[in-house]
């Protein structure tokens, strides 16, 4: 199966690009906070993302994957942890940012 | 943290629709589900790299978002249904050979065809199976992860079983309940290709009991996928196909096979065999079962392993003549009896057939000890006997009737204590200690020692040889050990009382006679018998050593006292007493005897009279009131002897006047004293001894035989019969008497602690009855005092119950003393004839 082509293991890091073709390198474990992100980078399945380390979301915008990437690192920090701080959202972009967070399954 | 109660909703206006950035993508069914058939078709094929899942997602979202969910679900369903058509399907109907179903399910396995033919056969179809699953499985989880979110919203909302159960269970639905009917006319129209699978993988698992090798990951794989998959698309946990179709087929298989093998082992092997081939096959199935079925199965398997290997013919193997459960015990064989306890111990906690033939087997050695004991011949001194002199002249001398009871009190407790060695060895090393045996073979030890009716005064002689030579010379480790095996089989004994009455006896003359070998070991004995037996049942013990203490004591007062008198002529006479309390010591010792009080009191000579009121005199001045009765029967004196020159004799030792110490029983004092006043050369009979000293015939009997037969001490000389005293013989002072030594000790005839003879064990058997029967007034009262009315069965049990530490009371006996205490009246019967009251 071509999931054990690749010898070397898989970047400790990843790239989400954003409709704009912003950039975010963001750590593969924090990411996994979205189920479709971690099942898009399922190395068992080697889609295309998960061959190249880079999962690009033509429908996200920039200002909206920066608060997402902003909340995986967040819940990466403190996912162990409790008496967390809260985290700040800007009230503008709060309906499109539900809409991602239903796109990527990080609802639950 | 952004986890909450409840899901947030996107808006029901699609604002992001048909904005695709690179216009794939648009709000219409169609172009979506052309996408996403492609990409399945892709996956079938193994090709998914170039798929972009974002893509996939995104189409599947959109069309779950449009409420289309139905139809993508439906158009999935109908995908992979004709996939598995055209593409799966066929594959596996290649893999049917004809050759392989008249194999696995028509002819099984006495088909013709080699095993190793058989067994390529099989691999090759579970081979063919195993890729096809896991293509489908690894297809579907992929499908399932492209279409996460239709499971997600749609499968739960509408309430149908996901998508993933329901592609994953076409493999189930379209492959493995696959009917063969049309295939192949010889099979049952419903033979499906699962039962070709279970067939095959229930012949690999067979030949690999069989000792093959097979693909055990082969088969594990497909167990998983058969663990994998479940009767129904709602997937219910106790409804996978494992549970509910293979594992009732494994066991069966498994049943048959071993029943089969359970039989070929009977008839053609041995216990040892079977007991290391039954380990070895649970050991197998564990083992298979963790690394080639699923851990699941483990226990049915090891049930069907006990039952059909175990438990079926437990009783054959057990009773195997010439290597069941009675050879291993005889022969020590630890290995095999520590596997067929680990055997038995898993069909049954309680043990119940191994306990049952070791108890049988345990009574069946005990009942040989008594066997052998009563055909060995004891009148050869035996090595251990302690009896025979080892420098003895070369033939040995045949032992007296005492002493070869001796010698077989001790040669029973000896080979039983071994034979309790031998059960504590095996009960350690392979019965794990277990409680249910332990009390088993203990109850056994029990019934048959006290079913030999001299185990009482044995284990007393046991313990009263060892104290009195056995311990010599024996370091304090070793010496505990024999007074732990004498507890050990004092623990044993039923009739407590009659033991006690034993030891009392042996333990009083070891104490008069100063035989006992270490003050302190008899102390430790008597502390040990606290320990298991409870202070009552040792006091009169304690009061015995008391009693020895306070007579040093005395003794030692008086000869002060004697000194301080200065009565000088008295003193030629050194006295040594024993006071010892009536009620402690046993009758034999006190002289109770019935015929010393018909006969009353022996006449001492006038100075040992004068001694007696002398030391009667001292004890009365602190102790007034009490009455001191004279016991000769348990003392002994020494007396210096002048033995005169004999006249006509120049050389020798008789022609010198000679002084010796002669050590002989009180009564031996009281005969050799009466010659005093006898003028040389005269002579008295029995009878005329006896009427002058009234000592008891038997007693004078025997004092007269050991100063008259032995020959190292023959004081007196007699006529008639040379071996024996007669009633008419006559006894004259040998005055010609030598010896070697200067101190002479007469033997003491009853010195020797031995085995009753039958009449004198019948004695004391009736004493102890009437012991017991006070015993039994005694708790009759207690009880009836306190229950002032009790029926006839409850109190006959209450007896028993509260007896049963000290004796076990029959109930014959036990009757008889409520009717005695009927009569006497302490007891009335009430009007229904059966409940008794109390009477005050």
């Amino acid at each position: 199966m071509s999931a054990f082509n690749s010898s070397a293991p898989p970047s400790k890091y990843v790239t989400l690009v954003s409709s704009e073709g912003f950039e975010f390198v963001v750590l593969r474990q924090a990411t996994y906070c979205s189920p479709t992100i971690k099942k898009m980078l399922d190395p068992n399945h080697q889609w295309a993302e998960a061959k190249a380390g880079r999962c690009v979301f033509p429908e996200i915008s920039g200002v909206v994957l920066e608060k997402v990437v902003e909340y995986m690192q967040y819940w990466y920090a403190y996912r162990e942890k409790e008496d967390v701080p809260d985290m700040h959202i800007p009230v503008d972009i709060c309906l499109e940012l539900l809409q991602a967070a239903d796109f990527l399954g990080m609802d639950q | 943290m952004a986890h909450r109660q409840g899901r947030i909703r996107p808006p029901r206006r699609q604002p992001l629709l048909g904005r695709g950035a690179n216009g794939v993508i648009n709000d219409e069914f169609e172009p979506c589900w052309d996408l996403l058939k492609q990409a399945l078709v892709d996956i079938h094929r193994k090709d998914a790299g170039k798929l972009s899942f974002e893509q996939l997602y995104r189409a599947s979202y959109k069309i779950v978002l449009r409420k289309k969910g139905d139809v993508l679900y439906d158009h999935v369903k109908d995908f992979e249904e004709s996939w598995f058509r055209e593409h799966v399907i066929p594959r596996i109907e290649v893999l049917l050979s004809r050759n392989l179903l008249s194999i696995t399910l028509v002819n099984q396995p006495n088909s013709n065809s080699s095993t190793t033919e058989r067994r390529e056969l099989g691999e090759k179809f579970l081979k063919g199976i195993r890729d096809a699953w896991e293509d489908h499985n690894l297809a579907m989880n992929m499908t399932a992860d492209v279409l996460m979110y239709l499971d997600r919203t749609y499968s739960s909302e509408s309430g149908r079983p996901s998508l993933w159960a329901t592609t994953i269970g076409l493999f189930r639905d379209s492959i493995l309940r696959a009917r063969l009917g049309s295939m192949n006319r010889e099979l049952d129209a419903n033979t499906t290709i699962f039962d070709v699978v279970t067939a095959v993988m229930l012949d690999l698992i067979n030949l690999e009991r069989d000792g093959d090798v097979i693909d055990r990951s082969l088969v594990h794989a497909i167990a998983n996928m058969l663990d994998t998959l479940y009767e129904t698309n709602d997937e219910l946990e106790n409804q996978r196909l494992y549970l509910t179709v293979f594992e009732p087929a494994l066991v069966a298989a498994a049943r048959e096979y071993y029943q089969k093998e359970a039989q070929t082992l009977v008839r053609e092997s041995d216990a040892s065999n079977w007991l290391r081939h039954t380990k070895h096959r649970l050991d197998q199935e564990y083992e298979r079962c963790q690394t080639t079925l699923i851990p699941s199965s483990t226990k049915p398997l090891a049930k069907i392993v006990e039952e059909e290997l175990i438990a079926a013919h437990l009783k054959e193997f057990l009773e195997m003549e010439a290597s069941g459960l009675k050879v291993m015990i005889d022969h020590d064989r630890i290995e095999d009896l520590a596997i067929l306890y680990e055997l038995v111990h898993r069909i049954d906690d309680k043990v119940t057939p191994l306990k049952d033939r070791i108890q049988t087997r345990v009574m069946e050695l005990g009942l040989e000890i008594e066997q052998v004991l009563k055909k060995t011949d004891f009148s050869l001194p035996q090595a251990g006997a302690g009896e025979g002199n080892d420098d003895a002249t070369a033939k040995p001398q045949p032992l007296n009737q005492a002493a070869q009871q001796t010698a077989a009190a001790i040669k029973w407790v000896d080979d039983v204590l071994s034979l309790k060695d031998k059960f504590d060895n095996l009960l350690d090393k392979c019965f794990d200690n277990n409680l249910v045996l332990h009390s088993a073979i203990t109850k056994s030890f029990a019934d048959f020692i006290n079913m030999f009716a001299r185990c009482s005064e044995y284990v007393s002689l046991f313990i009263d040889e060892n104290l009195k030579r056995g311990i010599r010379g024996k370091t304090e480790a070793e010496v505990d050990v024999v007074l732990d095996k004498a507890i050990v089989l004092l623990r044993y004994l039923a009739d407590k009382d009659l033991f006690e009455r034993y030891y009392q006896k042996h333990l009083g003359r070891r104490l008069l006679q100063g035989k006992s070998e270490s003050q302190e070991a008899e102390k430790e004995m008597i502390s040990r018998m606290k320990q298991a037996m409870g202070n009552t049942f040792t006091s009169k013990f304690e009061g015995m050593f008391k009693d020895m203490e306070l007579s040093h004591d005395l003794s030692n007062g008086y000869r002060e006292y004697v000194r301080g008198l200065g009565e000088v002529d008295n003193a030629k006479i050194d006295l040594n007493i024993h006071v010892l309390t009536t009620n402690n010591w046993p009758p034999e010792v006190m002289g109770r005897s019935t015929k010393d009080n018909e006969q009353g009191q022996v006449h001492f000579p006038p100075n040992i009279t004068q001694l007696k009121d002398s030391f009667f005199k001292y004890y009365l001045k602190n102790r007034s009131g009490r009455v001191l009765t004279w016991v000769a029967t348990a003392g002994t004196a020494d007396i210096k002897c002048i033995f005169p020159k004999i006249p006509g004799k120049e050389t020798g030792p008789l022609s010198k006047e000679r002084r010796y110490e002669l050590n002989v029983s009180t009564f031996g004092m009281i005969v050799l004293l009466l010659f005093n006043s006898l003028p040389l050369g005269s002579s008295l009979s029995l009878g005329e001894i006896q009427e002058k000293t009234n000592i008891p015939v038997s007693d004078l009997t025997r004092t007269l035989a050991s100063i008259s037969l032995a020959p190292k001490s023959r004081v007196l000389t007699k006529d008639g019969n040379p071996k024996k005293v007669d009633k008419n013989d006559n006894f004259t002072f040998n005055a010609s008497f030598v010896s070697k030594t200067i101190r002479i000790k007469a033997p003491t005839i009853n010195s020797a602690s031995k085995v009753e003879a039958d009449d004198e064990r019948k004695e004391t058997e009736k004493k102890n009855d009437q012991t017991r029967a006070h015993i039994i007034d005694a708790a009759i009262v207690r009880i009836m005092k306190q229950r002032k009315t009790l029926s006839h069965t409850n109190l006959v049990s209450e007896v028993i119950t509260q007896l049963a530490t000290r004796f076990k009371p029959d109930v014959p006996m036990v009757k008889t003393r409520i009717e005695d205490l009927l009569t006497r009246e302490y007891l009335e019967r009430m009007e229904d004839g059966t409940t008794y009251q109390y009477l005050a």
